[in-house]
């Protein structure tokens, strides 16, 4: 994935992060942290509280500067024009309580660059978009929590971004905002959009991303799609015999990691031969599910951070 | 410092925003109406109200008791005009109702005048001016007589009478309306440090708000420190010259409506002199406010991060006192150039008169190089402590903090 050893449309509108460290203090927050986002990319940032997935996302902001490493856009060092075109909604929310949605949104979208019609229009617009355009002139602090949310959204997207940074842009949402919110996100993603965002809502990131980027103690533990990831693993197989579970005590190449009513799980080596485990199972009753199952990004993350 | 024009895909600078947002916000709040309308009745009160107390100039009425002191009417009524002073005489039959009247203080002065002598009966005490005035005429009144009966000639005893002129001239003349300077030294001294605690507390308390609420992490992402750092201080300043103008500009215009107190020249001078001390008293205090507000953790801890910033503001105005009582003195002179002092000091001076020429403008470059040394350390401890969280950092420990964000680069 490095920029110098493709062609260079590939690095047009493409997040390169790179040989990111970062102390605070004693504590080492980020430790050679690599990542990149594509244009129309969305990349999910997952890792347990304190993991530095904050950290990375402030370095690309420009609100901290790393020790050591570098952020690119576009093949060069990120620069204030280019973080004009990024949107960001940080972590712990903030805005101007007693300013006017439309007039809160509208600003920041004139600090990002637009001109105050065009400002007005978008601000507007985007409210609209996220059914708060009827409370385009009430005050922030009149608003519920997801609703202030959702001005937090309005504001990191008012000036149409190339990157957008959200850091837990799910948190506190309820389901028909968590829906909306990601609805907008996958549009902003076809229109050409840059999108890495945090969450510990991970079948969202499931939902949402085409790739995943784990990190652990201000490390990369993981980074690639989910079907990369779960190469990593051995498969799991399921299988249901109507009979005694015996059969898959001793088997070669497998064993068993779970068992329920709905069967056994073995974890199955690379090089293992199913058929073999197939005959095993058919010898001990009538076999009624045998099949692989494609880890979830929850389980893949669990035996990722198993300690 | 300045940002590169290229920077900047299309629209307003960004300084400019952020100095447009806070004057909104400051026009659209009741604070700054109601603090406005305030300070401009308490200085328009200043101007009117002592005319109205004193009231117009009474003239003194002296009773004049009997024939003799009568006829002393007309040459009193002379000697009374030529002095610009007024009376108003009335003729009395009695010493005893006269007496009564002084007593009951319809009248100020009884007069009664005998062959060899005369008396003056007061409640109190008479004026020496007045006392002059009636002794001058008896004098005169007496002489001529006098003069008359010995057969001298009417002219002779008119050009014996014409007083020769003197005429004064003072070499070491004391600074004329002695007052007013003191009280314009005192005025600009107080509407300054109102304003520079007032504002400098908004500046304060508005970056506080805007790192506890978090916003500063929404705004650094689209605008470097120092500019945010600028635009606050820079709105809220204007908001702050507004206030100070209008209550000054309603106290001259009510001054020049009734009359109260002759304007020295010196505050021709002192207006627009204030005006600019308060500018640069309040750029050097201000970046100091908007660091102190960004290392607080709670918007309460406001008033103690501040508190060290108001000790030299509250210095700075108490030795105006000291100024107004010995305005050469050395140490005044001294403190005057002192950065911390020097914004209510040389407003001060310039008042109570007797500043050089060189003075001012010197006054002026070492506040200014103050002042660019306040934005550096300012700018570096807002820029560590904005997006620190944990509690309220000290002076110190802020400045030992990395920089959230470098002002050179992007």
């Amino acid at each position: 994935m490095r920029p110098s050893s493709q062609p260079a449309d590939k690095t047009q509108g493409m997040l390169d992060v790179r040989d990111l460290r970062h102390s605070f203090g004693e504590l080492v927050a980020l430790d050679d942290v690599a990542l990149t986002v594509g244009a129309g990319e969305t990349v999910g940032l997952v890792g347990r509280n304190g993991a530095g997935k904050t950290t990375v996302m402030r370095a690309i902001m420009g609100i901290l500067v790393p020790d050591r490493g570098s952020v690119s856009w576009d093949g060069h060092p990120v620069g204030e024009r280019d973080r004009l075109r990024f949107g960001y909604m940080p972590e712990e929310r903030g805005l101007y309580p007693q300013m006017r949605l439309a007039d809160q949104v509208g600003y920041f979208a004139r600090l990002h660059g637009l001109d105050a019609d065009a400002a007005a229009r978008a601000a507007h617009r985007w409210l609209e978009q996220l059914g708060l355009g009827a409370r385009a002139n009430e005050k922030l602090i009149a608003l519920s929590h997801g609703n202030q949310q959702r001005v937090q959204l309005a504001v990191a997207l008012v000036h149409d971004p190339r990157l957008l940074v959200l850091d837990e842009p799910f948190a506190g949402l309820d389901p028909e905002a968590v829906d909306t919110l990601s609805e907008v996100l996958l549009a902003q993603a076809r229109g050409g959009t840059a999108i890495l965002f945090s969450s510990h809502q991970l079948e969202l990131v499931e939902r949402v991303c085409e790739r995943v980027v784990i990190l652990d103690a201000g490390r990369v533990l993981a980074a690639g799609t989910l079907a990369q990831l779960r190469q990593r693993f051995p498969a799991q197989l399921r299988v249901n015999v109507d009979g005694p579970r015996t059969w898959a005590q001793h088997i070669d190449g497998a064993r068993v990691v779970h068992e329920d009513r709905d069967g056994v799980l073995l974890v199955v080596e690379p090089g293992a031969d199913t058929q073999a485990i197939l005959r095993a199972a058919q010898a001990a009753g009538a076999v009624e599910h045998f099949a692989f199952e494609s880890a979830g990004l929850i389980d893949l993350y669990r035996q990722l951070l198993a300690p | 410092m300045k940002r590169t024009p290229t920077t900047r895909l299309k629209g307003t600078p960004t300084t400019r925003l952020i100095a447009g947002r806070e004057i909104s916000e400051r026009i659209g709040s009741r604070t700054l109406r109601i603090t406005t309308m305030l300070m401009t009745l308490f200085v328009v009160a200043g101007v009117v109200l002592p005319k109205f107390l004193a009231g117009p100039e009474q003239p003194t009425s002296i009773g004049l008791v009997g024939a003799r002191a009568q006829a002393l009417a007309p040459a009193l009524r002379d000697t009374a005009h030529a002095a610009n002073v007024k009376v108003t005489l009335t003729d009395l039959a009695g010493a005893g109702a006269a007496r009564a009247q002084v007593k009951r203080g319809s009248l100020d002065v009884a007069l009664s005048v005998g062959a060899r002598s005369a008396t003056a009966e007061v409640a109190q005490s008479m004026s020496a001016t007045m006392r002059a005035l009636i002794a001058l005429t008896i004098d005169d009144v007496h002489q001529q007589r006098v003069l008359r009966e010995a057969g001298v000639a009417r002219a002779t005893i008119r050009a014996v009478q014409t007083p020769v002129p003197l005429a004064t001239t003072a070499l070491a003349p004391a600074p004329s309306h002695e007052g007013a300077r003191a009280v314009a030294a005192l005025a600009a001294s107080i509407l300054l440090y109102i304003t520079l605690g007032m504002y400098g507390n908004a500046v304060a308390a508005g970056v506080a708000q805007e790192k506890t609420s978090r916003t500063a992490e929404v705004l650094l992402a689209a605008a470097r420190p120092q500019q945010l750092l600028t635009g606050k201080v820079a709105g809220i300043g204007a908001c702050g010259l507004v206030q100070l103008a209008v209550p000054v500009a309603a106290g001259l215009l009510a001054n020049a409506l009734v009359h109260s107190a002759q304007i020295p020249s010196t505050v021709w001078l002192l207006l627009p002199a204030s005006l600019l001390w308060f500018a640069l008293g309040y750029a050097l205090y201000s970046f100091g406010f908007a660091a102190a507000g960004a290392l607080v953790a709670r918007q309460e801890e406001v008033q103690f991060a501040t508190a060290p910033l108001l000790y030299p503001v509250v210095a700075g105005y108490l030795l105006v006192y000291v100024a107004i009582g010995s305005p050469h003195s050395t140490v005044v002179r001294v403190l005057s150039f002192v950065p911390p002092f020097a914004p209510s000091l040389m407003p001060a001076r310039i008042a109570l008169g007797g500043v050089a020429w060189w003075e001012m403008p010197l006054a002026v470059l070492i506040t200014l190089a103050a002042i660019y040394a306040m934005i550096r350390l300012a700018t570096r401890v807002y820029t560590g402590a904005l997006v620190h969280s944990g509690p309220r950092l000290s002076w110190r420990a802020a400045l030992r903090l990395p920089r959230s964000r470098s002002p050179t680069t992007g």
